[in-house]
């Protein structure tokens, strides 16, 4: 990538930045990941009694004394989850927004009549929306994992690592909401399709007790294609769970199918992108 | 260097229903040639396919068929796009940006250095009328004079070499406007190609040397504004006309007027205002005025996309 092509990207994350500020959507996450922090900091102690048994206190009560690893791990479990769905569905639906914003009538064509392909356009302004929301991911799981560590000393990576999960998994989402984007300019639709899929997936991931349930083989074959094709939330929150566990991992096919998934959908909104006349 | 700025063979934009058969050709066999340096007006009432021309020549719209060269370079290439500076019609610039910001996110994807932007920008705002307090005003906050000041500081950002500007003086003072006019002429001195879509007859007559009359899709006349507008007919004033002369000169002339014993003749050739004169002339009548009669662009316009 050469020093313009460059610039071009800067230009186009810095504008995607800009745009989330303005519409409060960066501030909106910052101030829900500042609270969470904050909880973490000042609501709850955490005393480490011989350096493995440790006594939580929320709101000044204390609860069940229990190993101060495991304490950690499962916290920072229910985290992650939270950040996993709670936080991807507002990432979301904040983002629809940031996406049918470019290709608003009078704004898409003074873009593209600009020196820089269809292209790099679409993939510097999914870039910058990847990056709004990772800052804020990783402000609230970075920011959390120092306070535990600080207050008990684990500082086991996993957490980390599933931040990047969280992050992959948004990236995928992304993908669909741009395609939506691309094809009907409506990020009503963009979020109503994105939402079916994470409704859909989590059931989808029972694909063994559905089939048990299904009397015909055709109907099983659907529900195992449509398992295969769609991302895999369900098995990825999983695997999210584990590293955090420090659990083996057992199988990646959920990463790499669902990192399949959206390099495909991406693929055709940038097809279609290209080709589409505004 | 390649003679033409901007060369059309063909073009044809066809936009077919997605659940019909029914098609609307937009642009329809467009073939047209803007030399390099000069002030182009593309004219033609609403709906004739001019913005979707204009959107072809920047690769916003893919031609259905033939072919658009901007500087002797396929329009669809990236870089076919760098030397063209561009204000469109009914612009939306981000709300949530100032002036200032706005031209540095134009300018980068136009490839201009960060160290040029910061030298170029303030120069440019200024150069468009928009004083220091409106350089880090939020442009939700800029009336619609002042959007497209800055809309046109943004086209000029990265000094391009052609500027197509669509309705430039759409929402502008007359003062403004004028500005505006005094901005292009300057970049016309400079050897700027201006490739002007406008429904101000008046502005693209004071400003253009050529313009393209677009009907329908279809390339209805183009030439020379002086070539246009250059009337076929001959004035003629005389002064105490003899009645008996005033009846045949009447009958002569394509259209006359009396007024005060000042007679007003229009004739269709050279030759009938020749006879006129040399009648008069003879009759001891005085020749007041005389000369070629011109029609304004908007008459050439009116005439060309009426119905006939």
């Amino acid at each position: 990538m050469n020093a313009t092509s460059m610039n071009a990207t800067l230009a186009l994350v810095q504008d995607t930045f800009r745009e989330a500020f303005a519409r409060r959507i960066f501030w909106g996450f910052f101030g829900c990941c500042s609270a969470l922090l904050l909880f973490l900091m000042f609501i709850m102690r955490i005393d480490v009694v011989q350096g493995a048994i440790a006594t939580i206190t929320i709101f000044g009560r204390n609860q069940q004394s229990t190993d101060v690893e495991a304490l950690v791990q499962q916290t920072q479990s229910v985290i992650a989850m939270i950040l996993y769905f709670a936080g991807m569905a507002l990432s979301v639906f904040a983002s629809a927004g940031l996406v049918a914003a470019v290709f608003e009538p009078g704004r898409i064509e003074l873009l593209l009549s600009k020196p820089v392909s269809r292209t790099h356009l679409l993939l510097g302004r999914y870039l910058g929306n990847v990056l709004v929301v990772a800052a804020n991911i990783l402000y609230l799981v970075a920011g959390s994992w120092i306070v535990f560590g600080v207050k008990t000393g684990v500082w086991g990576g996993g957490f980390l690592v599933s931040s990047l999960c969280t992050i992959f998994i948004f990236s995928v989402l992304l993908a669909v909401l741009v395609l939506i984007g691309v094809l009907w300019d409506s990020s009503a639709v963009a979020i109503m399709v994105t939402f079916a899929i994470m409704i859909i997936t989590p059931i989808l991931a029972q694909k063994a007790t559905i089939e048990r349930l299904l009397s015909s083989e055709w109907s099983r074959v659907v529900v195992r294609v449509l398992y295969y094709v769609l991302p895999k939330t369900s098995d990825v929150s999983l695997i999210i769970r584990h590293l955090i566990l420090n659990q083996p991992v057992e199988s990646w096919m959920p990463v790499w199918s669902t990192a399949l998934f959206g390099a495909v959908v991406l693929g055709l909104g940038l097809w279609r992108f290209q080709r589409r006349s505004f | 260097m390649p003679e033409y700025a901007i060369e059309t063979e063909g073009l044809t934009k066809v936009f077919r229903s997605r659940f019909t058969s029914r098609e609307l050709r937009a642009v329809d066999d467009i073939s047209l040639r803007v030399p390099v340096g000069s002030t182009y007006g593309l004219l033609g009432p609403n709906g004739a396919g001019k913005t979707t021309f204009v959107k072809m020549l920047l690769s916003c719209t893919h031609q259905t068929a033939g072919r658009a060269m901007v500087f002797g370079r396929d329009a669809r290439e990236t870089e076919g796009r760098r030397p063209i500076g561009y204000l469109p019609e009914n612009h939306r610039f981000p709300t949530y940006l100032t002036g200032h910001d706005m031209l540095d996110f134009y300018g980068a994807l136009s490839g201009v250095d960060a160290a040029v932007r910061r030298k170029r920008i303030p120069e440019l705002l200024n150069l468009v009328g928009l004083d220091e307090r409106a350089h880090n005003l939020r442009l939700g906050k800029y009336s619609k004079g002042m959007l497209q000041r800055v809309g046109l500081a943004q086209a000029l950002i990265h000094s391009p070499k052609l500027l197509v500007l669509d309705e430039p003086g759409d929402g502008v003072d007359p003062v403004g406007r004028k500005h505006i006019r005094d901005i292009l002429q300057a970049l016309e001195q400079q050897g700027v190609t201006i490739f002007l879509n406008s429904h101000l007859l008046g502005e693209v007559e004071l400003f253009c040397r050529e313009v393209a009359i677009i009907q329908k899709g279809k390339l209805a006349l183009s030439g020379t504004v002086e070539e246009l507008t250059s009337g076929s007919g001959y004035r003629i004033e005389g002064l105490h006309v003899p009645e008996s002369l005033e009846t045949e000169l009447r009958s002569r002339a394509r259209s006359f007027t009396s007024n005060n014993g000042s007679l007003q003749l229009l004739f269709a050739s050279r030759g009938d205002a020749n006879q006129a004169i040399d009648l008069l002339r003879s009759n001891g009548c005085e020749i007041e005025s005389l000369g070629r009669t011109r029609s304004t662009l908007e008459e050439v316009f009116m005439k060309t996309v009426e119905p006939q």
